[in-house]
């Protein structure tokens, strides 16, 4: 590549850097107003279908991310353990992820304090076990024997929060919430085998993947990124962390998309005049 | 050769095979095979995490005693793994077994809060810059498919932000950009995804048949 070209080349990168970092910060700073939104309907079914439980059931909520994705996920997390909450059902928490169980210890304990719930009684994390599949098939056998133990140490078997539970065919609903394609790995082993519905968190570029199981009745509903999470939150009568975040989101789309734009009409005008093939 | 390679094959055919039968046979011995198996997973696992770790350090101080380029970055990951161990294993003082109590902060948590959440945030968001910059140089209307792709992934961008209904009031529907989203992710989208994921799942079962039944050995090491 000429010398001129790489320069150029190496200004235009910049150029973006400082644009894509200015759409980030600067609305974060100012505080933007946020444009009135309605929730999309694959929110709406998640939201329903955590809804329709009747007090006192397990929701099995499978939180398979790390601070990588914690911007993302972590609201929608937060905003499905508040509704558990708030209907009184009983969140089983857990991970197959290793570097997750610090970031979710956080989230429950954020909430707990909050709603003032208590570990072992009203909510359990069991924690991390190596093994991906093998952790959610064996927990179609007993839940109890693959976690002994609970995140704190606490012993699972009396645990209140688990009473009536022994495999994952006693939950009422799975969530997984996700940064990767392990959601396929709970419909797959989990949900479809024992026949328990699955709703589904995953990062937006992760989204077009679970269309297909959307499209079948083994995903009941999906939280589609950051816009999902707000849309949850939204159908929660809040404004949390993602719906704050919505306002970064609206302009750096609106960035990329001016830019594009930008690029072809360039693009374009060259290929008019003979200089682009 | 019969210890190196096909001790080796009888084990993976016979794991292999008992592993998907069990998957079709609804007897309590295979729901404790099942679970022995996550077991025998979970005692290799840390073996792994072992040869792992050799693998690691040995790479970086091979760099750092050959002082190739870049080498001063290797002396972190010696400072890191190191540091976290060390608080990991001392534990507040009660060694790596014992569970300090529940809501205190340990030295192995401020490493986690403070270390390695702003690393993987980091790493992660910088690729919002590259993605950016990438759009911007490579996504061009050069063809009849190229415009459709670049239609419908400007359509996805704009009908997932909440600005797109303020644009979709003015045009008499404030929900039209996410309708239109809708229709591209359920249709579209979900049979190019089908297909993928078809084609993924007829190559998984042929490479798993080639592994049981020995043809594909490259797991083995030695290239043959």
């Amino acid at each position: 590549m000429p010398a001129n070209d790489t320069q150029g080349l190496i200004r235009t990168r910049r150029i973006i850097y400082l644009l894509v970092a200015a759409a980030i910060i600067v609305p974060y700073v100012i505080q933007m107003p946020i444009p009135s939104f309605h929730a999309q309907e694959e929110a709406h079914k998640v939201y329903d279908r955590v809804e329709s439980l009747p007090a006192g059931s397990r929701v099995l909520i499978a939180m398979e991310f790390d601070p990588n994705c914690e911007a993302e996920l972590r609201p929608m997390a937060e905003g499905i353990l508040r509704h558990c909450f708030a209907r009184k059902l009983v969140p089983i928490l857990v991970t197959t992820n290793y570097i997750a169980p610090a970031l979710i210890s956080d989230i429950c304990q954020k909430i707990a304090k909050e709603t003032g719930t208590v570990s072992g009684k009203d909510w359990v994390f069991l924690g991390y076990r190596p093994g991906m599949a093998n952790v959610v098939i064996t927990m179609g056998e007993s839940i109890q024997r693959t976690f002994e133990t609970d995140n704190f140490s606490q012993t699972t078997r009396d645990m209140p929060a688990l009473a009536g539970v022994n495999s994952l065919k006693d939950v009422s609903l799975i969530t997984v919430i996700s940064l990767g394609d392990t959601v396929n790995m709970w419909i797959q082993y989990g949900s479809d085998r024992l026949k328990v519905p699955l709703v589904a968190g995953v990062t937006a570029v992760m989204a077009p993947d679970l269309y297909p199981y959307l499209n079948t009745g083994q995903v009941k509903g999906i939280l589609a990124g950051l816009r999902g999470a707000a849309d949850y939150e939204l159908l929660l009568h809040r404004s949390d962390d993602a719906a704050k975040g919505m306002q970064v989101q609206s302009v750096a789309h609106g960035l990329l998309i001016a830019l594009i734009i930008g690029a072809n009409v360039r693009f374009l005008f060259r290929r008019a005049q003979g200089k682009e093939a | 050769m019969w210890y190196k390679r096909t001790i080796p094959l009888i084990l993976v055919f016979a794991i292999g095979v008992a592993a998907f039968v069990q998957e079709f046979v609804p007897a309590p011995w295979a729901g404790r095979f099942r679970e022995n198996i996550t077991l025998w997973f979970q005692i290799i696992g840390s073996f792994a995490l072992f040869i792992g770790l050799y693998s690691l350090l040995h790479m970086h101080w091979t760099r750092i005693r050959r002082q190739t380029p870049g080498w001063a970055y290797s002396i972190f990951v010696f400072l890191a793994a190191g540091g976290m161990i060390a608080v990991g294993l001392y534990n507040e003082g009660k060694g790596p077994i014992i569970d300090v109590a529940q809501g205190t902060r340990t030295w192995l948590d401020r490493g986690y809060d403070y270390l390695i959440k702003p690393c993987t945030a980091t790493i992660y968001s910088s690729m919002a810059f590259f993605m950016a910059s990438a759009a911007f140089r490579t996504f061009r209307a050069r063809n009849t498919a190229a415009v459709l792709m670049l239609v419908a992934a400007l359509v996805v961008m704009f009908g997932r932000v909440p600005v797109s209904e303020v644009l979709g009031g003015w045009l008499g529907d404030p929900e039209m950009f996410s309708r239109i989203t809708d229709v591209l992710m359920k249709y579209p989208n979900l049979a190019a995804k089908r297909a993928i994921m078809m084609g993924i799942s007829l190559g998984a079962i042929a490479q798993s048949l080639r592994i049981l039944l020995g043809v594909e050995r490259s797991y083995m090491g030695g290239g043959d």
